[in-house]
Parts: structure tokens; C-alpha cells; sequence
């Protein structure tokens, strides 16, 4: 009888609580436990990314949540439990699914994209375009605007130049840009992090206040 | 390459958003279960979190990703 318990105690097919969870997670793992979760990561990835993906969504939803599943089981000690564990390991595919996607996505785009950038030291060859320019730009605004164009090419590095030009002047998304520079999204956020903040202080510094500038332009 | 009054307006206004305590797109991914499970249980994430809700709103990357999670919780919650 004891040992039908124990038996029946490891074909468990549903972990209720975290620590069951943690507990069939960590070495040893439990298989079966592995095999719930990569279902319900499957049920939960098949909806969450089928826009995204045109053609063999199973195959690549598989694949997505076995690569997750070694990231989960990799990194349980670190769960701790400020959510339920299939959130948690849910937030892993996820972000695995959609990084894999990124990337494919921009298969195509190669580092001739930022080609411009290149040429000289100043990012942009900072001019505001020509037909854009009214007859009647007052002299104020255009020295408001020269003003944002000399702070960037002057407190700006190369590297938070090239960014912001890829980013705002081009318009490319952030994972292409991501790809482009050989970076990663973080570091990329932290980059263009500084260059706001820098431009930012120096506008206060200069006593110009973005509000009023924004208006007039 | 030339600088439009439009692009240069994009420029001000996100320097004018950036904040002393932003956070980036890691620090973001580390709370982002709580924050799904608090927007999932009706309560407000935005309040509890702030600068998660604040990263989302600069961040296209991880907003994509934030509701492709609540796309993924929400059809699993049923047996959960
Ligand atoms: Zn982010």
C-alpha cells in the first residue's frame, strides 16, 4: 500500500504550489514535471506568438519552449517566488520566442543600413532639410534648433551618435538597431539612456527650457 | 542625412522624459512576472511598479514582449 503511494506520488501530473514546483525543478529534475510545464508553455505560446509567425508556428513554438525549459531548469535557483513559478518560466519563452523572431527578422539587414554614419565624425551632417524650412522660421527658432544640433555633435560619443541616428533619424526598430551595432537590447537602452539624459541637462544648463522650445517648433 | 523640425522634436521630447531612476530593459525583465500577475488580478501594476510601467511606456521591445506575455498568461490561466 506504501508503495503504491510513493508510485503514484511520482506519476504526479500537476504541481500545485511553488515550492512542488522548485522542488521537482531542481536537481534531480523530475521529468514529468518538465513535461507539464513544456505543455503549458506550448498552450500559452501558440496565441501569444501565432501573429508573429507565418508558417510552422507548432515546430517553432517547440522549439521555443525547449530552449526555455533549459533556461528555466538553469536558473530555478534564482525563482523566488514573487510569482507563480508558470508565470516566471512563461516570461522566459516569451522573451526567448520574440528574441528569436527579432532576429530573424532582420536577417536581411546588414551594417551597409548605417552606412552614412560613417563618413565623418558628425553623425548627421546636422542641417535642418531644406524644404522644411519655412521663409518665415523666426531667427529664435533656428537658433534653438542649432543650439540641440551643437550639443549633440559636441557632448555625444560616436557611439550614442550612431544610435540615435539609427534609432530617430532613420526610424530602423530597436532590434535591428540591435543587430547593427553588435550590442544587445540593455546595453542599447542604456546607451541612448545617457544621450537623453546628456542633452537634457545641458538644454537646463543652457537655460532653455524644452517645453518652450517644443512650442515653437 | 538632414535633421527635420519633426525628428528634432522626437529628440527633445524623449531627452525631456528621461529621469534620474529609469530603468532599463534587464532590470524591467526581472520584475516583469509580478507586474503581469498584478495587471492579471485586476490590481494596478502601474502604482506598485512605477518605473516598470514607466520603461514599458519608452520601451517598444519590452512592451511587445510584456503583451505577448499577458496574451501567453491568459490562456493558460484557466487550468492554472
Ligand atoms: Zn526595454
Amino acid at each position: 500500500m506504501i508503495n503504491w503511494f510513493k508510485r503514484r506520488r511520482n506519476k504526479k501530473t500537476s504541481y500545485d504550489t511553488n515550492e512542488e514546483w522548485v522542488e521537482a525543478l531542481s536537481p534531480p529534475v523530475d521529468e514529468q514535471a518538465v513535461e507539464v510545464l513544456r505543455k503549458k508553455l506550448i498552450q500559452g505560446l501558440k496565441p501569444a506568438l501565432h501573429k508573429y509567425v507565418d508558417r510552422e508556428l507548432d515546430q517553432f513554438v517547440e522549439d521555443v519552449a525547449q530552449d526555455a525549459l533549459l533556461k528555466v531548469l538553469d536558473n530555478i535557483d534564482t525563482f523566488r517566488g514573487e510569482s507563480k513559478l508558470t508565470t516566471w518560466a512563461m516570461k522566459i519563452a516569451v522573451r526567448e520566442g520574440l528574441t528569436e523572431l527579432r532576429l530573424k527578422r532582420y536577417d536581411d539587414i546588414s551594417i551597409e543600413d548605417l552606412k552614412p554614419n560613417d563618413e565623418s565624425r558628425e553623425v548627421f551632417s546636422l542641417s535642418v532639410a531644406s524644404n522644411e524650412t519655412s521663409p518665415d522660421r523666426s531667427l529664435h527658432e533656428s537658433q534653438l534648433i542649432d543650439k540641440v544640433m551643437q550639443i549633440i555633435n559636441e557632448e555625444l560619443t560616436d557611439k550614442q551618435k550612431k544610435a540615435i541616428n539609427a534609432l530617430m533619424i532613420q526610424g530602423l526598430p530597436m532590434p535591428a538597431v540591435v543587430k547593427l551595432m553588435h550590442t544587445n537590447r540593455n546595453a542599447l537602452y542604456k546607451l541612448v539612456y545617457d544621450a537623453r539624459m546628456k542633452i537634457k541637462t545641458k538644454l537646463e544648463l543652457e537655460g532653455i527650457d524644452p517645453e518652450k522650445m517644443l512650442n515653437k517648433l | 542625412m538632414e535633421l527635420t523640425p519633426d525628428i528634432l522634436k522626437k529628440l527633445i521630447k524623449s531627452a525631456q522624459m528621461a529621469t534620474d531612476q529609469e530603468i532599463g530593459c534587464e532590470e524591467c525583465f526581472d520584475e516583469l512576472h509580478e507586474f503581469a500577475e498584478l495587471e492579471l488580478a485586476g490590481k494596478s501594476p502601474a502604482e506598485a511598479k512605477p518605473l516598470v510601467q514607466d520603461h514599458l511606456d519608452k520601451c517598444g521591445s519590452c512592451r511587445e514582449e510584456y503583451q505577448a506575455l499577458l496574451e501567453a498568461l491568459r490562456n493558460i490561466e484557466n487550468d492554472n
